[in-house]
């Protein structure tokens, strides 16, 4: 698979995830927290894999890299916002919808915008990042640090 | 070489410094999570740091006082040391220096909130003027602290370095917003259209949905609501974000790239980091046609009509 293929399949679990949360009822509490949580850690990995193999191979071919950057802060804001909230919240599944128009708008730049630039690499290269991507997101999936990094930032998140 | 071009020689080499955007980003991570921990006040703390309640960037506008008390500080120093400025100058300096410290946190706070957010170029240059800026408090809290024991000769020195770093990275501050155009309104609406114009079709706006137009080569955002239609400039006043692309969120627009909320009625923004308002155009449906005008800030809508109509 090449470097855009793993992104934008894991962009589907992403926007799929939200999806779901988002048509969950106030009576699916333990739903809504199982769906929540899966999200962030899906979206953690998300972020790390790009920041760390996939933004760093592009500044060459691609101007948007602000721009993501910019985007990935935006969604941690709101990520911020949904984690503090009781998910019996009235008002939860308003900053959901907001949570999946940012990630909305964010993949949409990238897979529009950012991926084609990136084709420029060459097929060879997007071919062994991809691989990388897919091997380093596998890894930080069963990674027993990456569980308790993001643990920690939830119970931080929920105490402030 | 004359200093115009060493000037823009020095800062070039900042801005093409592609080394400074991984330390930026960690910065920038850490910047954030340190918000994140103030919980639901991390928005109305950014706010305020930003000068949202203000109307325009607060950071110029507490860097008069690190500047301002430690011109004062040297100049007090120069009597000082020079024998010509009787009793109770070396305590006066210490007062403007400590002045200036407590000013220079003010603006390094506001200062690094506004950098969050800028790119590129803007982002290295502002990391250099931070990490000059950090040097100056650095250096300046050593001769506050000289001052208080006695070192009077060696506080002056060090004050006099801490004033030549703060020069240097002030024309670095100078080039974020005359060059860079951080803090600076980008929305550039203009004043046209100023009779109404029409730009689409009532049915083809979806409801709830951000629709962008071009009126007379500027872009608009019309926002459909339960039949009502409202236009607001298609450029975010903070670093001219596409609004088209946003969404609404409690009637508010939201800027897709850095998340500023605008009120739809009145474009006054309601979360940073915008600190300008959004443009806003009156409206009106005329046979099925949505037809925008630019709304005048400065007088009432109903004057500029009758004047201008009037006119016509």
């Amino acid at each position: 698979m090449k470097a855009d293929e793993v992104l934008i399949a894991h962009h589907d679990v992403l926007r799929g995830l939200l999806r779901e949360l988002a048509e969950t009822t106030d009576a699916q509490a333990d739903r809504r927290e199982e769906l929540r949580d899966r999200f962030l850690h899906e979206i953690e990995i998300h972020a790390q894999i790009e920041d760390e193999l996939f933004y760093p191979a592009v500044p060459d071919v691609s101007p948007l890299l602000a721009l993501a950057h910019a985007e990935h802060r935006q969604i941690d804001d709101q990520v911020a916002t949904v984690m503090r909230m009781d998910v019996t919240d009235p008002e939860f599944v308003t900053e959901v919808r907001m949570l999946e128009n940012t990630v909305r708008h964010h993949t949409m730049e990238e897979e529009q915008r950012m991926f084609p630039q990136s084709h420029a690499l060459g097929e060879e290269r997007l071919e062994q990042l991809g691989e990388q991507l897919r091997a380093r997101q596998q890894e930080l999936a069963e990674s027993g640090g990456m569980r308790l990094i993001i643990r920690l930032k939830r119970a931080t998140l929920r105490s402030v | 070489m004359s200093v115009r071009t060493l000037l823009e020689r020095a800062v070039g080499t900042v801005e093409r410094w592609q080394v400074l955007d991984a330390p930026g980003y960690q910065i920038e991570h850490g910047v954030s999570l340190t918000f994140l921990l103030a919980g639901r006040y991390a928005r109305p703390l950014q706010d305020l740091l930003h000068g949202v309640w203000l109307g325009h960037p607060l950071h110029p506008v507490l860097v008069t006082v690190p500047v301002g008390a430690w011109s004062a500080a040297a100049l007090l120093d120069g009597l000082d040391a020079t024998g010509r400025g009787g009793p109770g100058t070396g305590s006066a300096a210490r007062t403007v220096v400590g002045l200036g410290i407590a000013g220079a946190v003010g603006a390094a706070a506001t200062g690094m909130t506004d950098w969050q957010h800028a790119h590129d170029e803007a982002r290295r240059v502002g990391l250099v003027h931070a990490a000059l800026n950090s040097t100056a408090l650095a250096l300046y809290a050593w001769s506050f602290a000289d001052r208080g024991r006695g070192r009077a000769a060696r506080a002056r020195v060090t004050a006099a370095a801490g004033y030549t770093v703060v020069l240097a990275s002030s024309y670095l501050g100078g080039v974020l917003s005359y060059r860079h155009r951080l803090g600076v309104d980008h929305s550039a609406a203009g004043r046209s259209p100023r009779t109404f114009t029409p730009v689409a079709r009532l049915a083809d706006l979806p409801d709830g949905k951000p629709v962008g137009v071009d009126v007379e080569g500027v872009p608009v955002v019309l926002v459909r609501t339960e039949g009502a239609v409202r236009a607001v400039a298609g450029r975010c006043p903070h670093l001219g974000g596409p609004m088209a692309e946003g969404w609404l969120h409690r009637d508010e627009l939201v800027c897709p790239w850095h998340g500023s909320r605008f009120d739809l009625d009145t474009g006054e923004p309601a979360q940073g980091p915008s600190t300008a308002p959004l443009p806003c155009y009156d409206t009106r449906i005329t046979d099925g046609a949505v037809e925008v005008r630019r709304r005048a800030r400065w007088r009432s809508p109903t004057a500029i009509t009758t004047a201008e109509e009037a006119s016509r």
